[in-house]
């Protein structure tokens, strides 16, 4: 046998592709994936679409001897456990209660100060049909995609809190990026001190906090929400509790993705914000303390028949070609941008 | 069970490790929690990969191990080629020391995997650092690997297993 060689020629049949060869095509593959990462999307996204069924059959029983085995551990504690469950069902009930009332509380304040009213969620439900904890990569398979008007970067929550971020969607499936990935950032905001921050993955399972505003001052405990800052996200969502370690701060998730078999997608767009006018009184020369440019009204090259154009009636429309600007005043054309 | 008819059953062996290899990949990444997400899914793919580079190169090629490290990057989410490489590299190591590993028996044997797996996981780890610029933590890694290692155990007997009944002889056998 020919030990040590670099090409494979020790099989029955000679058409072997050489060692090297298939080497090589890993390093294109790598290069060409960091340079056009949407082609392999694309292909991971077909190939989840077309393995779905695939991938849904093979969990269930997967699933069933989990489920099995991870309540094996539950048979001795069920007496010990049950009267937890009843002492802390007592005190969410009570804080349920609370949180009525001051819901009610807010409600009252947000009328009378006019306030505007958070846009509505909606969400979609679907199922985790896989999950990969790899040591570079923590992701999750849904069972929903564009067909069920999920998109990318679409919060994923469980019943506890924010658990991730759609980021790739086929027809009938999506991936979602979890907040422990090496490649997850977002921007967080930490209560009581409303101290905005970015909450980075490590595969760690407690993300870290960084970009924190200089003079902030976290302890344990504190709670992390999304900041809904950048508006991909909307703000609010719980997402853990800040606690110290080795100098730094990191975020102890409420969520918990390894034991997610439901999640629901957030379907969050924020409102467009239309600024108010400008007037003429807004413009930078009126600002200088100079005075307003006078518009001067614009006489036709050649009189056209027909009705004359009125000046500034519909700035959206847009122009022809080399037709000279309508004598609008000068504020008109700010408003388009 | 006699092995099936030499047709057949050269069809079967050629496809049985390469399809046990793709479900190592396909459970690795179901979305299983045995251990309520403390341990990183083993390396179930490499064990085929392995397994058969030892026993019987013909049937487990470069290219198999390219391709199953290429849907290992698919059903994980993470950048492409990762494992392509990883495999292919893994592979290029054991067919040159092929004849040290397959004499490997009992606790050896586990340990001849893992250093297969630290070549694997140690490509991986150094791509990716490039990759990203930044270093992942090791400790996930160094839980794959001893998670994987104690796996092959039970995964070795039934590979055996599975190659003596529908594959055929091992190279030793030879």
């Amino acid at each position: 046998m020919a030990n040590g060689t670099w090409r494979i020629a020790r099989g029955r049949n000679g058409a072997h592709l050489p060692l090297a060869i298939v080497a090589v095509l890993a390093i294109v593959l790598i290069l060409l994936g960091k340079a056009q990462s949407s082609i392999f999307d694309r292909a991971r996204t077909s190939v989840t679409d077309w393995m779905r069924p695939a991938l849904e059959a093979v969990s269930a029983p997967f699933a069933g001897v989990a489920h099995w085995v991870g309540g094996l551990g539950g048979i001795f504690t069920v007496y010990e456990d049950n009267l937890k469950l009843k002492q802390q069902n007592a005190r969410l009930m009570q804080w349920r209660n609370r949180a009525v009332v001051l819901e009610a509380r807010l409600n009252r304040y947000n009328r009378l100060l006019h306030a505007v009213p958070d846009p509505a969620l909606s969400w979609r439900m679907a199922h985790v049909i896989g999950h990969a904890s790899q040591p570079f990569e923590q992701t999750m398979i849904l069972d929903a995609g564009k067909a069920d008007g999920i998109k990318p970067g679409q919060a994923v929550i469980d019943s506890r809190g924010m658990v991730g971020r759609i980021f790739l969607t086929g027809e009938h499936t999506s991936w979602v990026l979890l907040l422990t990935d090496l490649n997850s950032r977002i921007p967080v905001m930490i209560e009581p001190s409303h101290a905005h921050a970015i909450m980075a993955g490590d595969n760690e399972l407690a993300p870290v906090i960084e970009t924190l505003s200089q003079g902030v001052k976290l302890k344990d405990g504190d709670q992390v929400v999304t900041s809904g800052d950048g508006g991909l996200l909307p703000p609010g969502l719980a997402v853990g509790t800040v606690v110290s370690r080795g100098g730094e701060f990191r975020v102890v998730l409420l969520a918990d993705p390894a034991n997610a078999e439901d999640v629901d997608i957030v379907n969050y767009q924020r409102p467009i914000e239309n600024p108010p006018p400008v007037s003429p009184g807004d413009l930078p020369a009126v600002s200088a303390g100079l005075p307003p440019a006078v518009p001067q009204p614009s006489v036709p090259a050649v009189a056209a028949p027909g009705p004359a154009p009125v000046p500034g009636a519909n700035p959206a429309m847009p122009a022809k070609p080399g037709t000279p600007p309508a004598s609008a005043p000068q504020g008109a054309d700010d408003e388009d941008h | 069970m006699d092995r099936i008819g030499p047709i057949a059953g050269n069809f079967v062996a050629a496809l049985v490790p390469a399809t046990l290899a793709v479900l190592g990949v396909f459970i690795a990444n179901l979305p299983l929690s045995v251990f309520g997400g403390l341990l990183p899914a083993p390396q179930l793919a490499l064990m085929p990969v392995y397994f058969w580079c030892l026993v019987r190169p013909d049937l487990m090629r470069p290219f198999t191990a390219f391709i199953i490290g290429v849907l290992e990057d698919l059903f994980s989410g993470g950048p492409p080629g990762i494992w392509g490489a990883a495999f292919v590299i893994t592979y290029a190591f054991v067919d040159r020391q092929r004849d040290s590993f397959a004499g490997l028996s009992g606790a050896a044997a586990i340990l001849g995997f893992g250093v297969a797996l630290l070549v694997c996981s140690g490509t991986a780890y150094a791509i990716i650092s490039v990759y990203y610029w930044q270093l992942p933590p090791l400790a996930v890694l160094l839980m794959q690997i001893a998670v994987s290692m104690l796996l092959y155990i039970p995964g070795a007997s039934f590979m055996g297993f599975v190659h003596r009944r529908f594959v055929g002889p091992l190279r030793s056998d030879f």
